[in-house]
């Protein structure tokens, strides 16, 4: 029962080299870290050769002329992974992902079909290449034996049966390193490498020679099992993969389709098949990933979800945008509406001449709300509404605050709106009305002492006088500001024209600085000043920017 | 006018961010004329504060912030430990109306800022500070309220800043609680000493907090007092404030947050920025000027005194000490010539009239006693520098240099126009011994009678650079790069700025990031980070040590030690001892010690014969690997030339090779005019009764001195003044002073420009360091009797010095090969023979010796196994003598504190060898033997394992038939069985056969093996496995260099054992290769450097082409060409001075 073993050496650079080819005539350095730290991961031979090594930095490898540098792409990689797997599965229903850049596969029953075991290693080996992996395939009638030839031996090996422990016999006891398949804890593994290259063990052979019995007594059955695979006798059955659940749907158009509508007609059918297609398997989506193949035009990307990988052939522009659910559904109907919502902002720009659709399987939500309890709103409408603000006001504007620790005004992110998880007993109102006066205790506290402060006394307890509010204009607006000996003595707002007038008093400055180590450091002075108008004194924040020296008004008191 | 009476300086560690001087400096800048220095939990600062001031006519007032904690737990552990509780009764408080009850009181800790007055204040706040420090662990404890209560007296109180009393009671409590801590520490402090502090730094939550500040004040009729909590000196330290919050709180600067400031107000601001800011509350800038001037302590008034020594009834410590000395110069001078006695007599009579004006009779006689301690204890121990200038040092036994005959300037020592406390120093054998007489002193004068001197660990640039990284949020990894481009070899070239060395480590400047990390390093240079201890400067006190400067806990057990460094004391007049732990002065003393028990004999360092043959001719052959100071490579080139005859010459020989005397161009000179190749000649006739001993060529401290007395008429004072500047804290501004003060003294004497240029390069030179004479002298005793030991008996002194490492020039394989090289027999680490430390054994069957063989040979210790810890090392040591190991599992089953890996690396380095040796057999009885027979062990020779001097040179297939020994990896396979137990049931079965199918290693492993196990190997040095392969490639070695004629051009090859680019030598390189028959030397040229930078630097094994110099039988070859060598892959490793 013979098995084969597809390895790909150096797999992050080949990887990268699979999405642009031409790179193989160059050399090139995969880079992994951030900027400006970025270090080398992998390098091909030619830039082995020109004296890159892994584990430089990028500067170092820059005053290399002509390196191609990549950054090391996870994408890249589980692309290539998948493409393996094709690759595997199109000569034997039964393959094992023994890992990232190696694949077993059982060819029992396969020779008849494709020709002797030589001839299907060749071709499984050309059939990689031709996915652009060049790989290292070796044939065994085991497939522990297979894999570790495949990881010694560059090209195609075939071994006989029966002449595993020969032939395996002249590579290093490495090979065995991270040997998934030995099914053993990887420390321990590692250890009796260590304890084998004490004792001189170097290669295969050496491992195989040692006496069964007094191997087992000092570095038991981990010690046998490795021992065992030295020599070619392990026997297992393979652990076959399952089919990867892929949800996805295309349509090629035949001529392109440059308006919204008659796209919106083609994704409700893609939607519904897709869909069906989940509900059958009991399953529903929180990601549904849209590609659009477009006939000329400029590529358009998501903000943060790079291109998996740019179509190789020319003139083709991908554009794709992926929407991602707070819950898991499995409503087509919202889907189709969603998605209206994201081209409406997101317009593709270019005639569509294919439509890919994915969407990522998930368990539906199994939620039960309580009888007693006031409704929440659905999901489904909430993200459509949801949707709806981002297309009006922008993306990064929609969601919920989150203060940030810092002195920096205003110093917060934006989170993901999700809605509450279904409410239990623990989650009392109170603690929400603690925890959230506790958000904006710093915010209040101000004001509370500044009310104070106006009426000339100390309040003993500020937290019990929070009554001072302060109404942020947004954006500021800029101000004329007028000094008399360093205080602001009038102002004049154009934007807000009621703030316009003789400063009657004025406290401040009340200064703050910070992030002096990023390039988006702050320095500013606030003063808070009443205002005569009309019929009332008014107060207002004004603030200087220390870096600019402009002056804006951020906000009324109430 | 406004003074600053709250600010903390870079002494409040990881909290302010100038240095004392900077802060005077710009307090100086501002006008202010007095300011107050409240560092944390300490005067840390206060002695350079003081110094500054006093230097810039600025008043220097004296204070801190106390953490305290009047929490009611605190009280209730404090009644608990026996403390009464003293708590204040607030009548007054009670008699408003407000309710005085624990509901009241504070939940943490808060800081005080607490203002001396008067000398018993200062007293007050020592006591305090110290009762706080010694209860808690370093760097923690708290003063409670009682403490404050006891110790008030003399102290004003503040109510502090945002940390203070104040602030913590309003957030806490309100106004109500506030006015109760405001009243409590007015009956803590008496009313007139409490002032209610405002401070404006811009916050709207600092302004209430005055505005309630205020409002106290008024109630209570307290005085307000505006200032400025300052941090750092300007604004534009605030970087540095806030990357010190962050590091304080183990975070980055971004996850910092709100700990991080709100703004950069917290810097020294002039007094019209402070009443501008307080112009609403005239009197709180007022009252600063009435506070500042009722503090009227400063550290001129410290009241410090030494120590009386007991003295029996009816004596006088001086004629108690005229007494010793007249003892001491019976035994020292007594059988000395006549001329010689009557000099030394009268200058110990002049010495003594000098001393008792002085009043320094207790200095004396406490250091005799406690150099009488260490000869009953049988502690080796010198006095060292200036003190051996002094022959009553001398009669009473501190020091071994014979002023008299040496000529010594005792006014170097003690003189009466200096004012100054003697300084004696004494060496001592480091570790336990040294710390036997540390703790002597602390049982004799008391716990608060005696402390270590504190040593401020200041940043330099590998911390600088690892902690601003932490705070910039790099990686690890990050950091280990980029604070290896912020050091460097010593010597840096005119290009080689900060902006290349980043970019070697491929980092880019010019990334913001990375900018800022820069300027903070640079900024965060020699600021303080915590307080070390010296290593051996000890302060002693009559009375209370606490009362004159606060004392606190040491890391190390049992260790008190004082919040000043050295130069501190020294600057305020505290007279010190400095025990100075020496590595040398150990490996002497274990050398006696091994000689004694096993040579049996006994040798007397102060007898030891002075002009012994041997010791010169190795001198002169510059054969000093392991010898006291002068076996560094730039000693050793030096030595051939000036060829030492008699003692003094290695005075000579160790002062000369110092980076003064070398930049100061005295080298050359004076060797050429020892070899009579240059006349000697002085820069003028004045100088040649100074300079006559050296050859017309200043060479030593003193000399310097004097020069500048003679020459240029300094006075008493001003050579002292030269001498600091000279001195540690070496100061560039200072010595331009002097110098201009030096030329024109010259000009006036009429000494010619040519001699002035001579003189004052040679003054400028030494200000980068030179030795003085008497120093010298100290030194070259103990490089004497280092030599003799290493001529005489160089088993013993190889192993005392393999005992004591680290210590000295080079490695201790470096030192094994060596010795080897002299005919020592090295023993390798065996677990049937080893002790912990390195021991000798008696050569079996060597009857006759040849002339410089040992009797003995040297058995390698167990310390030298890598990851052995000592504890299993001694069970196994112990074990084995009761009885003696049968076999591998006999040694897993008996000591089973070793490890397995413990056991792994014994059996890979050959220590498990012999566990079933002849002698072993012999040793063991039948029913043993058996026994071990019975486990099928391997059979070898006798003969040829009694030959072999290398553990695992009997490889399996050789042995014999009547003798069982295992080879390494023959231990290694029983290793692993061994560790893995099997249990009761199986206990009583054998062992089955444990015959190994390994093969033993070849001569590649073991090198591997040693020198991952013990950083060295016994057997050939790898190089005598490729000496074929040199020979075919025309490599010579080292030890034929001296055959070759000058100027040839040649191939070296070699291990590398030490790398120097020494900032002297204008960014030259030196390289020692060593080889199977010696050491060669190499001189790399920059360019060459530049050129291979990163082969010379990291290869082990290297192959030079270059020209061979021979001057004066110093050889080196100055490198044209260099290539790495493919030898082993052993870690062998070099000493690099970068």
């Amino acid at each position: 029962m013979p098995f084969a073993c597809i390895f790909v050496p150096n797999f992050s650079v080949e990887a990268l080299l699979r999405a642009e080819p031409e790179l193989r005539l160059l050399a090139m350095a995969v880079l992994e870290g951030k900027a400006p730290l970025q270090k080398v991961l992998a390098v091909n031979e030619r830039a082995r050769q020109a004296g890159i090594e892994t584990g430089m930095a990028k500067l170092q490898v820059e005053t290399c002329p002509e390196i191609a540098l990549r950054a090391c792409s996870l994408l890249q990689e589980s692309a290539a992974h998948a493409a393996l797997l094709d690759c595997a599965q199109s000569f034997s229903p039964r393959v094992e992902d023994a890992a990232s850049d190696t694949l077993l596969l059982d060819l029992a029953g396969l020779e008849p079909l494709l020709g002797p075991v030589p001839k299907i290693a060749r071709e499984i080996a050309r059939s990689a290449s031709d996915l652009g992996l060049e790989s290292n395939v070796a044939v065994a009638s085991n497939p522990d034996t297979a894999l570790l030839a495949a990881r010694g031996f560059s090209g195609i090996t075939v071994i006989a049966e029966g002449k595993e422990a020969e032939q395996l016999g002249s590579l290093p006891v490495e090979v065995m390193s991270g040997n998934a398949t030995a099914g053993e804890n990887e420390r321990d593994a590692a250890q009796i490498l260590e304890t084998l290259r004490r004792w001189g063990v170097r290669n295969l052979r050496a491992l195989a020679a040692l006496p069964e019995i007094a191997l087992s007594e000092r570095l038991g059955q981990t010690g046998v099992r490795l021992q065992q695979l030295a020599r070619g006798t392990v026997s297992r059955n393979l652990v076959p993969v399952e089919p990867p659940l892929i949800f996805e749907e295309a349509v090629e158009l035949e001529y392109p389709l440059v308006l919204l509508e008659p796209l919106a007609f083609l994704l409700g059918r893609l939607l519904e098949q897709l869909c069906d297609r989940l509900a059958a398997r009991a399953l529903a989506t929180q990601e549904l990933r849209l590609k659009l193949e477009l006939e000329n035009g400029y590529r358009r990307d998501d903000d943060d979800m790079p291109l998996a990988y740019e179509d190789p052939r020319p003139r083709t522009i991908i554009f794709q945008r992926t929407l991602r659910l707070p819950v898991p559904l499995l409503d087509s109907r919202t889907f189709l509406k969603l998605l209206q919502l994201d081209l409406k902002t997101h317009p593709p720009g270019a005639p569509i001449i294919k439509i890919h659709l994915a969407a990522e399987p998930v368990r539906p939500r199994a939620a039960q709300n309580g009888l007693f309890l006031p409704p929440s709103p659905q999901p489904e409408k909430l993200e459509i509404t949801l949707a709806k603000i981002m297309g009006i006001v922008g993306e990064d504007k929609v969601g919920s605050l989150q203060l940030l620790d810092t002195h920096r005004p205003e110093g917060f992110c934006m989170q993901r709106f999700a809605p509450d998880k279904p409410f239990s007993p623990q989650r009392h109102p109170s603690a929400t009305l603690r925890a959230s006066s506790g958000t904006e205790k710093n915010h209040s506290h101000c004001s509370a002492q500044l009310s104070s402060m106006s009426r000339g006394e100390f309040n003993a307890d500020p937290s019990a006088d929070l009554v001072t509010a302060l109404r942020i204009f947004r954006p500021p607006g800029r101000v004329s500001v007028t000094l008399r000996n360093g205080v602001p003595s009038f102002i004049d707002c154009a934007k807000h024209p009621a703030a316009r007038g003789d400063v009657l008093w004025a406290a401040g400055p009340w200064r703050s600085s910070g992030d002096w180590w990023e390039k988006e450091g702050w320095a500013r002075d606030e003063w808070d000043i009443a205002v005569q108008q009309n019929a009332a004194i008014a107060f207002y924040r004004l603030v200087r920017d220390l870096l600019s020296g402009r002056w804006f008004l951020e906000g009324e008191y109430d | 006018m406004y003074v600053e009476l709250h600010s903390r300086s870079a002494f409040s560690f990881l909290e302010g961010a100038s240095l004392p001087e900077h802060l005077i400096e710009t307090c100086a800048h501002l006008g202010m004329p007095a300011m107050t220095l409240l560092d944390r939990d300490g005067v840390y600062g206060a002695p350079r504060f003081h110094m500054a001031a006093k230097k810039a006519g600025i008043e220097a007032h004296i204070g801190a912030e106390i953490t305290c904690d009047f929490s009611p737990q605190s009280h209730r552990d404090t009644e608990k430990n026996g403390h009464g509780s003293a708590r204040i009764d607030t009548d007054q408080f009670n008699k408003s109306g407000i309710n005085n009850s624990e509901s009241l009181e504070l939940c943490g800790e808060f800081r005080l800022p607490v203002l001396v007055s008067s000398r018993i204040g200062y007293q007050n706040l020592c006591r305090l500070i110290t009762k706080t420090k010694l209860r808690a662990n370093k760097g923690e404890g708290a003063g409670l309220e009682h403490e404050l209560q006891e110790h008030a007296a003399g102290l004003i109180c503040l109510t502090g800043g945002d940390d203070g009393p104040l602030a913590m009671a309003l957030a806490e409590g309100g106004i109500e609680r506030a006015l109760y801590w405001v009243t409590r520490l007015t009956e803590i402090f008496g009313r007139e000493n409490v002032y209610v502090e405002l401070q404006r730094h811009f916050h709207r939550e600092q302004e209430a907090r005055n505005r309630a500040a205020i409002e106290i004040a008024r109630s209570l009729r307290l005085p307000l007092l505006a200032t400025n909590d300052v941090s750092y000196a300007t604004a534009r330290e605030r970087e540095i404030c806030d990357v010190f919050t962050a590091l304080r709180n183990h975070c980055t600067l971004a996850a910092a947050g709100r700990l991080l400031a709100r703004n950069s107000e917290c810097y020294l601001k002039s007094p019209q920025e402070m009443q501008e800011l307080f112009a609403d509350l005239p009197e709180a800038i007022a009252n600063t000027s009435e506070l500042s001037s009722r503090l009227e302590f400063t550290l001129k008034d410290l009241g410090y005194q030494f120590p009386k020594y007991p003295v029996p009834d009816g004596e006088s410590m001086m004629s108690f000490l005229r007494e010793r000395t007249r003892e001491g110069f019976q035994q020292r001078y007594g059988r000395a010539a006549s001329d010689l006695e009557n000099r030394a007599r009268s200058q110990i009579e002049k010495e003594l009239k000098l001393i008792e004006k002085l009043r320094l009779a207790g200095y004396f006689l406490i250091v005799w006693d406690l150099v009488r301690f260490c000869r009953e204890q049988n502690i080796l121990v010198q006095g060292r520098g200036s003190a051996a200038n002094s022959a009553v040092c001398y009669s009473l036994g501190i020091t071994a240099v014979d002023p008299i005959s040496m000529e010594l300037l005792f006014e170097r020592f003690l003189s009466e126009e200096r004012g100054e406390w003697p300084d004696i120093d004494l060496d001592l054998p480091s570790g336990d011994q040294r710390e036997r007489v540390i703790q002597y002193l602390y049982k004799r004068y008391g716990e608060r009678g005696a402390a270590m001197t504190a040593n401020v660990i200041t940043y330099r640039s590998r911390m600088a650079g690892r902690e601003m990284g932490k705070a910039l949020g790099f990686d690890p990894e990050t950091l280990d790069k980029v604070s290896a481009a912020v050091s460097t070899w010593e010597y840096r070239d005119e290009n080689e700025t900060f902006d290349h060395r980043f970019r070697d480590a491929g980092l880019d400047l010019n990334h913001p990031r990375l900018r800022k990390y820069f300027e903070l390093c640079v900024a965060v240079q020699d600021l303080p980070r915590h307080l070390g201890q010296h290593s051996g400067g000890m302060v002693i006190c009559q009375g209370q040590l606490d009362s004159v400067v606060p004392l606190e806990p040491a890391s190390m057990p049992g260790r008190v030690v004082v919040q000043w460094d050295k130069e501190d004391c020294n600057d305020l007049g505290i007279i010190k001892v400095d025990l100075l732990g020496l590595g040398m002065m150990a490996a002497i003393e274990d050398s006696l010690q091994l000689i004694r028990n096993d040579y049996h004999e006994e040798v007397d360092l102060a007898h030891l014969p002075a002009d012994d043959p041997a010791v010169y001719s190795t001198l002169q052959k510059a054969d000093t690997i392991g010898m006291f100071q002068i076996e560094s490579r730039a000693q050793m080139s030096c030595l051939p030339r000036l060829r030492p005859k008699r003692f003094y010459d290695i005075v000579v020989q160790v002062a000369i090779i110092r980076p003064g005397p070398i930049v100061g161009q005295m080298v050359n000179p004076y060797l050429q005019r020892r070899q009579g190749r240059e006349p000697v000649s002085y820069p003028h006739p004045s100088l040649e009764p100074v300079l006559k001993r050296t050859l017309g060529v200043p060479l030593f401290q003193e000399q310097l001195l004097k020069i500048a007395m003679v020459a240029a008429n300094f006075s008493g004072g001003q050579a002292e003044e030269l001498r600091r500047a000279m001195g540690f804290k070496r100061s560039q501004a200072r010595m331009k002073e002097i110098e201009a003060k030096l030329r024109a003294g010259m000009e006036q004497n009429g000494i010619s420009r040519e001699g002035q240029e001579q003189i004052v390069l040679a003054i400028t030179s030494f200000a980068l360091y030179g030795f003085p004479e008497s120093h010298a002298a100290s030194f070259a005793l103990i490089a004497y009797a280092s030599a003799y030991l290493k001529c005489h008996y160089l088993a013993a002194f190889t192993a005392a010095l393999l005992n004591n490492q680290p210590m000295g020039f080079y490695r201790p394989a470096t030192l094994v090969k060596d010795a080897q090289r002299h005919g020592l027999k090295v023993l390798p680490i065996d677990v049937m023979k080893s002790e912990w430390n390195c021991t000798l054994e008696l050569v079996v069957g060597r009857t006759s010796l040849a002339v410089g063989q040992d009797k003995f040979a040297l058995r390698l210790g167990l310390r030298y196994v890598r990851g052995l810890r000592q504890e299993a090392a001694q069970a196994l040591a112990r074990e084995r003598d009761r009885a003696a190991f049968i076999s591998l599992g006999d040694l897993a089953h008996r000591v089973p504190e070793l490890r397995k890996d413990e056991l792994n690396t014994l059996a890979e380095i050959g220590a498990l060898n012999f566990i079933n040796s002849p002698q072993t057999l012999r040793a063991s009885s039948d029913t043993e033997k058996n026994k071990i027979i019975s486990h099928g062990f391997a059979r070898i020779r006798t003969d040829q394992f009694e030959k072999s001097g290398i553990n695992d040179s009997v490889p399996l297939c050789l042995c014999g038939e009547d003798k069982l020994v295992l080879h390494r990896r023959d231990a290694l396979w029983q290793v692993e069985r061994a560790v893995r137990q099997s249990g009761p049931l199986l206990d009583p079965l054998p062992e089955p056969d444990s015959k190994s199918p390994l093969r033993p290693m070849n001569h590649e492993e073991r090198l591997i093996a040693d020198f991952r196990g013990t950083g060295m190997t016994v057997g050939p040095h790898p190089m005598a496995y490729h000496r074929a392969r040199m020979d075919s490639l025309g490599i010579r070695k080292a030890s034929e260099l001296s055959c070759i004629a000058n100027g040839r051009g040649i191939r070296i090859a070699g291990c590398v054992i030490a790398r120097q680019r020494p900032g002297t030598a204008k960014g030259f390189v030196f390289l020692s290769l060593e080889d199977e028959t010696g050491v060669a030397n190499a001189i790399i040229t920059p360019d060459l450097f530049q050129k291979n930078r990163l082969l010379l630097s990291s290869e082990q094994f290297l192959m030079i082409e270059g020209i061979l110099q021979n001057q004066d039988n110093v050889i080196s070859v100055k490198a044209q060409n260099v290539l790495a060598l493919a030898i082993t892959h052993a870690e062998t490793s070099s000493h690099d001075f970068y």
